[in-house]
């Protein structure tokens, strides 16, 4: 493999890691809090509200059903409005925040039902305001599912991000997709599949880790 | 301190409405112990849910310390709430937080300065004996150090009141009676209402100065302690009577017994003292008046609110003729006789 190759090779992975990782922080700043007013308005719940829980619902379901590389180009005029290009690592990461959304919001959303009820009750008894339930009692407690609901959506990410490649959104999958599916280069194609390899790995095991960490249960 | 006036509670289960409560009313005192005490289904779950409005009653007062608190705001209503002390069956220790850090959390919710947090948690948990536990996580404390970490929580923010909503029931006999004691020693000490619902009469004997029985979401029954363990007027208030008396008959007994009297063969007889009971030595009499020896082989004896009740199964050594009369004298005296076979 030539210099430049490797070169090409680490600024691509250098590149998927910044789409996986970015995209994955503004994800959760919309998901999470999607999530927790799920979880909050459902039956039962401290702010039980049927029609907001449903309308988000849909909504998260309708943007969960759209397939990844449809979303893509879907998305194109409000990416381009957003960032002034379509193509490239930014732009792909607008697409794939909205996409890995709704997703975290699910994810959040189980993980904080996962919460033993008598712990909400026991707040509420003390007097918590639902904004203290949220943040004193349900997601320090749900915390070890919510590391582990992270490293699944990081990991989808990657591979979203290489499907992006294919389209445009630069990284290990549009040097996969150039190199290995177009060019037929063994050598490229695989060592691609090896880093995307490796990183899910480290993603995971990063993941378990922290999440074992902070597990007290 | 407590006061429930015509509280019904209905739920809405798709289209049947079913009833939790209705028409409950009770009054606490301040700084007495008050226990409900029902079969599982009963209503006592909703019952103490309803003090603190955690369940709003369909219809119905609750005032705690003066204040009709179905008229307040959510926002009132937490207030009060700090002012309401509540413990339950399964702790509810927050995981993710250390012993210290949870009796902390009230004290948090109220903003209240670090220093003062750590001089308050300290003296809470020197309290309830747990000061060598500070930095422990609930999953490494036992069932009782646990539900005593629920209580140096629950105290934090000073309450009035103590709900305890089955606090025992997931603990064994010893641990039980310790923190019993300590419920006790605080209602005392600290002039703490509680207000407790159980389906165990040994918890209602051993602290409540006042009961209340709960059958279908009514109270059929109420009283002093010592009032119910001696007239419990109720077939159910009788039965948790018994419940905390019961006595098996030994295994090797047991597979003696014949229903019918045969040679060689001795009556075996179940004796029940309740409040009613004439209180005699009746043994010691039986014993003298009609040449009949008594061999005790298994009792319990209890002693509550000034009243002495229990039941003994004894072995009855003596002619048939005398053992006959032995009955009836225990008849006399008001004591339920039972005579479970020979042996």
């Amino acid at each position: 493999m030539s210099d430049s190759m490797i070169l090409l090779l680490a600024k691509g992975a250098w590149e998927t890691i910044v789409m996986t990782f970015v995209s994955g922080f503004f994800g959760f700043l919309i998901g999470l809090p999607t999530g927790v007013l799920l979880f909050m308005t459902r039956k039962g719940q401290v702010l039980e509200h049927k029609t907001f829980h449903h309308t988000i619902s849909i909504i998260v379901n309708i943007f969960r059903s759209i397939p990844f590389i449809i979303l893509i180009v879907w998305m194109i005029p409000f990416t381009r409005a957003l960032v002034g290009t379509s193509i490239g690592v930014e732009a792909a990461i607008v697409p794939l925040s909205i996409g890995a959304a709704p997703f975290i919001a699910r994810l959040i959303e189980n993980s904080l039902i996962e919460v033993p009820g008598g712990l909400v009750e026991a707040a509420r008894a003390m007097g918590a305001t639902p904004f203290q339930i949220v943040y004193k009692v349900l997601l320090p407690e749900a915390l070890p599912s919510i590391l582990n609901s992270a490293s699944v959506t990081l990991i989808t990410l990657v591979g979203y991000s290489a499907m992006g490649g294919a389209v445009g959104a630069g990284g290990l999958g549009q040097i996969g997709y150039q190199y290995g599916y177009v060019g037929y280069d063994v050598v490229v194609m695989n060592t691609v599949l090896l880093l995307l390899i490796a990183l899910v790995f480290i993603i995971q095991f990063l993941g378990d880790f922290i999440a074992k960490r902070v597990d007290h249960r | 301190m407590i006061e429930l006036r015509n509280i019904t509670k209905t739920f809405f289960q798709k289209t049947r409405a079913i009833t939790a409560l209705s028409e409950v009313s009770l009054t606490v005192p301040e700084g007495k112990i008050f226990g409900v005490i029902g079969s599982s289904g009963a209503g006592k779950s909703t019952l103490i849910r309803c003090v603190n409005l955690l369940e709003k009653p369909s219809s119905g007062a609750v005032i705690v310390d003066g204040q009709n608190l179905m008229d307040l705001s959510p926002k009132e209503l937490a207030k009060a709430r700090r002012h309401i002390g509540m413990i339950f069956q399964h702790f509810n220790l927050l995981s993710s937080r250390t012993v210290f850090e949870n009796v902390a959390f009230s004290l948090e919710l109220d903003h209240t300065p670090k220093a003062e947090i750590e001089k308050r948690v300290t003296e809470l948990l020197a309290l309830v004996g747990l000061d060598e536990k500070h930095h422990d996580y609930p999953v490494n404390l036992s069932g009782g150090q646990k539900q005593r970490v629920a209580i140096a929580r629950t105290l934090a923010s000073n309450p009035k009141v103590l709900l305890c909503d089955e606090a025992t029931s997931a603990l064994d006999p010893a641990t039980t009676k310790s923190i019993l004691a300590l419920l006790k020693d605080i209602n005392k000490r600290l002039n703490i209402t509680i207000l407790l619902i159980t389906h165990e009469m040994e918890v209602v004997k051993d602290i409540c100065d006042e009961v209340a029985v709960i059958s279908e979401g009514r109270l059929i029954e109420q009283g002093a302690v010592s009032e119910i363990f001696s007239h419990p007027k109720t077939e159910l208030a009788k039965a948790f009577i018994a419940s905390a008396l019961s006595l098996d008959i030994p295994a090797d007994y047991k597979e003696r017994l014949v229903s019918a009297p045969a040679t060689n063969k001795r009556p075996l007889l179940k004796l029940e003292f309740t409040g009613q009971s004439v209180d005699d030595p009746v043994l010691s009499e039986v014993a003298r008046l009609f040449q009949i020896d008594s061999n005790v082989i298994s009792a319990r004896m209890d002693y509550a609110g000034g009243i002495k009740f229990g039941v003994m199964l004894i072995e009855v050594f003596g002619t048939q003729e005398n053992s006959l009369q032995a009955i009836e004298f225990y008849k006399s005296k008001n004591i339920k006789v039972e005579v479970i076979g020979y042996v």
